[in-house]
């Protein structure tokens, strides 16, 4: 009987610990809404010095490194600021921030009260009701100080859903010694670009970096040579398709012509995104967004760098992207006011000093108030900044809010020309359909 | 031994057994049948995983039917298993022929070379690769180029993507499925070949009738995991390639990890899952019976 409960001690303990393995938390498992308990190891340790009956919110971001620091800052700022309310920071991996850490949290009910969103997503979180309305609390005079545009995208039913804090927009990078060496002048055409790229390809060196791979930074960096004809993938209101038209056709075809003609490499090492392309000389010109300046001044001094507008067509008007990450509340979060209090005091208030670091400091990018941008104009002016404020900020058009399908839908049309499947009129037409189609299914 | 003493010995032994069985099959049921149930159950419904679930019935298995890029992700999957299954299983047995056959200290050492790769993390496994197959600086292409052969996109063609996965899933798991082989061979008694070689056999002979034959029930064991295995083929894709290009290597879990997770399509995504694994259910099934149908 002896060697019976021995066993069975051994086989209760097995089942402990397999079922520990299936249960055990990660180490980034993030705190409910409303009662933030962080156990995360990027979480903010509550202060000794905060008391119980404090109100409790969870913020949710997917920043890392010196921008991640900020978003900590300003919460610890904002918790010694006041004795209502105790934020708790966490910050997650950008892969899955979106894909799959905020959809299974608010699925699970332990969503955040705060947390980021990009425009990719903004649609889906907006409809499901996880967005409260931050029109009734903007201060007197600061919703008129923010540019229009920035505050329709993130619009949904008259409502303003929330809060941009950022705008990033995209230019030619280019390395000035590789063009001057090839007696290249800086491209300020379609055919210029192309050509420009012919010229400076080599074994070693690719002449225009541009993403490869689809996604939504694959569209975004797209859009803009849509744009510049005056094409787009929707309607005004976003219920039609308008894919199918010459200038679609036309932007596909001249995106296309880098990867057929091997100007643009069709596999990266790096990022898309990252500067370092330019920076180790592994290419000539890269179409990048504002936040590789910083980059450039710390890690690339040496590389003579220089930046240009977006090249446009014959008869074609400048236009670029205006990305970036907006905070949003919780619509669900029994906190919401509070958590909204928070968002303004950030951004939304006549203290543009956060704002001024965050553009001007932690990272390079416009602010969508204009009154901080004004402030910050030496900075907005010094070295290649000047190139943005003053040949791209008033071309940009803020990065559009499709649906994932339709994002995805864009994509194949671009690599069905990339890879020489279909031409840019045959790719716009079957592209328009699949688009239409998915539109009849959402409504 | 009197029927009561029996019974109590019967009763303990029962009560041992199923105390041993007992964290498997909680394990099995939280973590597999309950999750494949609540899947169909979700399966029967439109949700995104932010709202509340709307009952739609078979709807998403109509819709599934007549999904396109679904079915061609399947033909994907099985056109990949096809090409990995039979390789994998070909070149573990051959690896595990010729380490046999090796004798003196080398053995450990080559076991180890070939176990090494399994013992990288996929991730970086897929990395490593991906700077290999750099179509501008990596290794395989100046290669390539030192016999003849131009330079090839590899990850960024249509037409070699899907190859190079399999190229890199052959390099990481060849070493663990020889090991299997290996240790199955070992349990071969020495004296059918010592029979088999005074009777005149040749090597070959000796594989074909005795090895081979004696190791039915591992190759069935290899075949079934690896077949499975390769259904479930995700990590390497999603980082190698992320289904492109024009996706040619978008096999069923990433497209069903896409529309779920991407597409917040978390209904549609759970009965493409239930049908990928009656599909595999079923696959798995045919090979045990045909594998078995001899017992």
């Amino acid at each position: 009987m002896k060697r019976n409960w021995k066993t069975l001690g051994v086989a209760a303990i097995s089942s402990v610990l397999v079922l520990q393995l299936g249960c055990g938390s990660s180490p980034t498992e993030a705190p409910k809404a409303g009662e933030a308990t962080p156990k995360g190891t990027e979480a903010t340790k509550e202060t000794s010095s905060a008391k119980k009956d404090k109100v409790k919110l969870a913020f949710w971001d997917m920043h890392t490194e010196a921008e991640s620091k900020f978003f900590k800052d300003l919460v610890d700022a904002y918790n010694k600021s006041q004795d209502q309310v105790q934020i708790e920071y966490s910050t997650y991996d950008q892969a899955s921030y979106t894909t799959t850490k905020l959809p299974t949290g608010f699925a699970s009910g332990a969503g955040p009260d705060l947390y980021m969103i990009s425009p990719g997503d903004f649609m889906k979180f907006a409809k499901s009701g996880l967005m409260k309305d931050l029109t009734p609390d903007f201060p007197a005079g600061v919703k008129e100080d923010f540019l229009p545009a920035s505050l329709e995208a993130v619009t949904y039913n008259g409502k303003i859903m929330a809060l941009p804090f950022e705008l990033e927009t995209l230019g030619l990078y280019y390395n000035k010694e590789m063009l001057d060496k090839a007696g290249v002048q800086v491209p300020k055409t379609w055919d210029e670009l192309h050509a420009a790229a012919k010229k400076l390809t080599t074994d070693k060196v690719a002449g225009l970096i541009i993403p490869p791979d689809k996604g939504p930074y694959f569209n975004f960096i797209w859009y803009p040579f849509l744009w510049q004809q005056g094409g787009n993938v929707l309607s005004a209101d976003g219920t039609k398709s308008t894919f199918n038209t010459p200038e679609t056709a036309k932007a596909l075809d001249f995106w296309g012509s880098f990867f057929k003609d091997g100007l643009s490499p069709k596999k990266l090492q790096l990022g898309p995104w990252e500067i370092d392309n330019l920076g180790n000389k592994t290419a000539a010109m890269q179409i990048v967004g504002t936040w590789a300046i910083n980059r450039i001044e710390e890690k690339y001094k040496d590389v003579p760098i220089g930046l240009a507008p977006l090249p446009i067509p014959a008869g074609g008007k400048a236009a670029t992207d205006a990305g970036g990450w907006k905070m949003a509340v919780n619509g669900q979060s029994k906190n919401a006011a509070e958590a909204a209090k928070f968002v303004m005091w950030a951004f939304g208030s006549s203290d543009l000093s956060h704002a001024l670091k965050w553009g001007t400091e932690v990272k390079f990018a416009y602010s969508p108030r204009k009154s901080v941008v004004e402030k910050g104009k030496d900075i907005y002016n010094k070295g290649l900044r000047k190139v943005f404020t003053e040949e791209i900020y008033n071309s940009a058009i803020p990065e559009p809010r499709y649906p994932s399908e339709v994002v995805e839908a864009v994509g194949d049309a671009m690599q069905y020309v990339m890879y020489g499947k279909m031409s840019g009129a045959d790719a716009a037409k079957t592209v328009d359909a699949k688009i239409t189609e998915i539109l009849s299914k959402q409504k | 031994m009197t029927p009561r003493r029996s019974n109590a010995r019967m009763i303990q032994e029962w009560v041992t057994a199923y105390s041993f069985l007992l964290p498997n099959i909680l394990g099995l049921m939280i973590f597999v049948f309950i999750p494949i149930l609540y899947a169909f159950y979700v399966s029967l419904h439109d949700w995104n995983a932010l709202s509340p679930k709307v009952y739609v019935g078979f709807q998403n298995y109509v819709t599934l039917i007549s999904d396109e890029q679904w079915w061609h992700s399947v033909t994907r999957t099985l056109l990949f298993s096809v090409v990995y299954v039979p390789l994998l299983f070909c070149l573990a047995l051959l690896s595990a022929l010729l380490v046999n056959g090796l004798r003196g200290k080398s053995v450990g050492v080559v076991r180890t070379m070939f176990l090494l790769p399994f013992a990288v993390t996929s991730v970086i496994s897929a990395i490593i690769v991906m700077f290999l197959l750099d179509p501008r600086n990596g290794l395989a292409n100046q290669l390539l180029s030192l016999v003849g052969i131009g330079k090839q996109q590899f990850l960024g063609s249509p037409t070699q993507a899907i190859f190079c996965v399999i190229l890199t899933l052959l390099w990481i798991n060849i070493g663990y499925n020889m090991t299997i082989f290996l240790s199955a061979i070992k349990e071969i008694p020495i004296d059918y070949f010592e029979a088999a070689h005074i009777d005149g056999a040749t090597r070959f002979q000796s594989f074909r009738y005795i090895t081979f034959p004696l190791l039915r029930e591992t190759n069935t064991f290899i075949l079934i995991v690896t077949t499975i295995a390769s259904f479930q083929i995700f990590d390497h894709i999603i980082v190698m390639t992320k289904g492109g290009p024009m996706n040619s290597t978008e096999v069923s879990v990433l497209y069903i990890f896409k529309e779920a997770f991407q597409m917040l399509n978390m209904g549609y995504s759970s009965a493409l899952a239930f049908v990928l694994f009656l599909i595999v259910f079923a696959f798995s099934m045919i090979q045990l019976k045909f594998f078995s149908s001899k017992d």
